[in-house]
């Protein structure tokens, strides 16, 4: 099947420069265009000041598609926030949460993206009542697919009937490629180090996480109340002998940081996104570290890679870097140096260089 | 090397009004990745030197206007969200204000993103110099 696989960067991946000061939003996509992407991902509520208030001008949005043309760059994905809990007492009504939704929807056309990134905690009801919106707006409406969730679960099954039922084009998974982790990152190791985590309790973890993977992890079930789904999650794969494992070798606050961050990765097998691929139009590229050697410690980025060209998948890999949140704790963190290496990796895949 | 900068160093000054010291200001940035309503800030807690500051004592300051923490509860305007990258300034009240010379803030930030099972809770330290 002919794909058409495409590179991104997701604007996320820069929020270290971006706290600092170091960058702002034309130096983050002046950034992403070096890299020889071509598509750039958005978290408006990160990088526009007043949200959502200079969307609605023609002034910004003229600037923002002036830089898009100088930077040769095209918009990929909008990241939506559904705040549904933005008061302390009460979760807002399904009502108000579409017209949050239809909110954004909006503001996403108005940027010029076509895709909407929603999270994991968006209640079915809440998409199934945007989809005639999102249709009108031609934009899609896609659940972030993140660790510990996965295609070909009982969780996705619920959207995917939902799908099949409403028979509607403009819904469908964004997968995050943290579902795909070979190993821990080298990341949170190197933090746990620094912290002080013993070597034996170190080997303890990525034992059991080496154990995961060959017996296959055991999937979340769907369930609102996400602590809950997580915890039962949690349990099926083995935390608490692992925790108990790793306290009788005397393990601290550092081993047990390791060992108990350890299961925010998972593995799915590769062969998910060709099973899903007629409901995947964006992808999350999540990384954690990209060596000198352009391989990334912990996602199987060729094996992932490989997947979406089998399945024909047409569409972007959106660079998304998460190790800074491990680092900068003890050190400055490098986001552009990252991306840079990050896309030569995804390039060298897709391309086969 | 060091670790991202939390609180901007030049912030830490003690408040005077009509000749008499009656706390002490700080700034700092959110520990989270983008900017927020400050009605998701569940709870700012504040202790220097080991002595915490009571909540009604304490006021956070975004764009010019000042709200109590419990005034924050209800703040969604784009006007004062707590941008990604940007100080708030926060004061205390206390007679006398913080004493010249070295002091210890620790402080926590309990952020309450709706998506996220649990809230994000990051405890802020540093030492700093009371000029």
């Amino acid at each position: 099947m002919s794909y058409d696989i495409k590179r991104s960067v997701s604007l996320y991946s820069y929020q270290d420069e971006y706290y600092d000061g170091r960058l702002d939003l034309e130096g983050c996509l002046k950034e992403t265009a070096k890299t020889g992407a071509t598509g750039v991902e958005l978290l408006a509520e990160q990088m526009i000041r007043r949200f959502p208030l200079p969307i609605e001008t023609q002034e910004f949005r003229d600037q923002w598609f002036g830089w898009l043309k100088e930077y040769g760059l095209e918009p990929s994905c909008y990241d939506a926030f559904l705040e549904n809990r933005i008061y302390d007492n009460r979760t807002l009504t399904l009502k108000e949460q579409v017209n949050m939704m239809k909110r954004d929807i909006r503001l996403a056309a108005l940027l010029g993206f076509h895709n909407l990134r929603t999270l994991v905690s968006t209640p079915m009801d809440v998409i199934e009542g945007s989809l005639e919106y999102a249709a009108e707006q031609d934009v899609k409406i896609g659940l972030e697919v993140h660790a510990p969730f996965s295609l070909n679960s009982g969780w996705a099954d619920g959207y995917m009937e939902m799908i099949l039922r409403t028979g509607t084009k403009h819904f469908g998974f964004i997968p995050d490629m943290g579902i795909f982790c070979k190993n821990i990152p080298s990341v949170l190791r190197d933090k746990a180090r620094n912290m002080g985590a013993k070597e034996e309790c170190i080997k303890i973890v990525d034992d059991a996480y080496a154990k995961r993977l060959e017996k296959g992890f055991v999937k979340i079930k769907y369930d609102l109340d996400l602590g809950k789904a997580n915890m039962e999650y949690r349990m099926a794969n083995g935390m608490k002998e692992m925790m108990e494992a790793v306290e009788q070798a005397g393990g601290g606050p550092a081993d047990m940081m390791y060992a108990g961050s350890s299961f925010t990765y998972s593995w799915s097998e590769p062969q998910d996104i060709i099973d899903n691929i007629d409901y995947i139009f964006h992808t999350h590229a999540k990384f954690y570290h990209v060596g000198e050697d352009y391989a990334e410690t912990a996602v199987a980025i060729p094996e992932v890679v490989e997947a979406f060209k089998k399945a024909g998948y047409q569409g972007y890999l959106s660079s998304e870097y998460e190790g800074g949140e491990h680092l900068r704790g003890y050190m400055q963190v490098d986001s552009v140096e990252q991306v840079r290496r990050h896309q030569e990796a995804m390039r060298r895949a897709i391309e086969g260089a | 090397m060091a670790g991202r900068q939390i609180y901007n160093p030049n912030g830490f000054h003690n408040m005077e009004k009509d000749g008499t010291i009656i706390g002490y200001e700080f700034q700092f940035k959110a520990q989270y990745y983008r900017g927020i309503t400050l009605s998701i800030v569940r709870d700012i807690q504040i202790e220097v030197d080991g002595e915490a500051a009571a909540r009604e004592d304490i006021r956070v300051t975004v764009n010019g206007e000042a709200f109590t923490l419990e005034e924050m509860r209800t703040v969604i305007d784009p006007e004062y969200r707590w941008e990604f990258g940007d100080y708030a300034t926060v004061s205390v009240k206390k007679e006398g204000g913080l004493s010249k010379g070295s002091h210890h803030i620790k402080a926590l930030q309990i952020i309450a993103p709706s998506y996220m099972p649990f809230q994000v809770e990051a405890v802020c330290e540093t030492d700093f110099v009371m000029e």
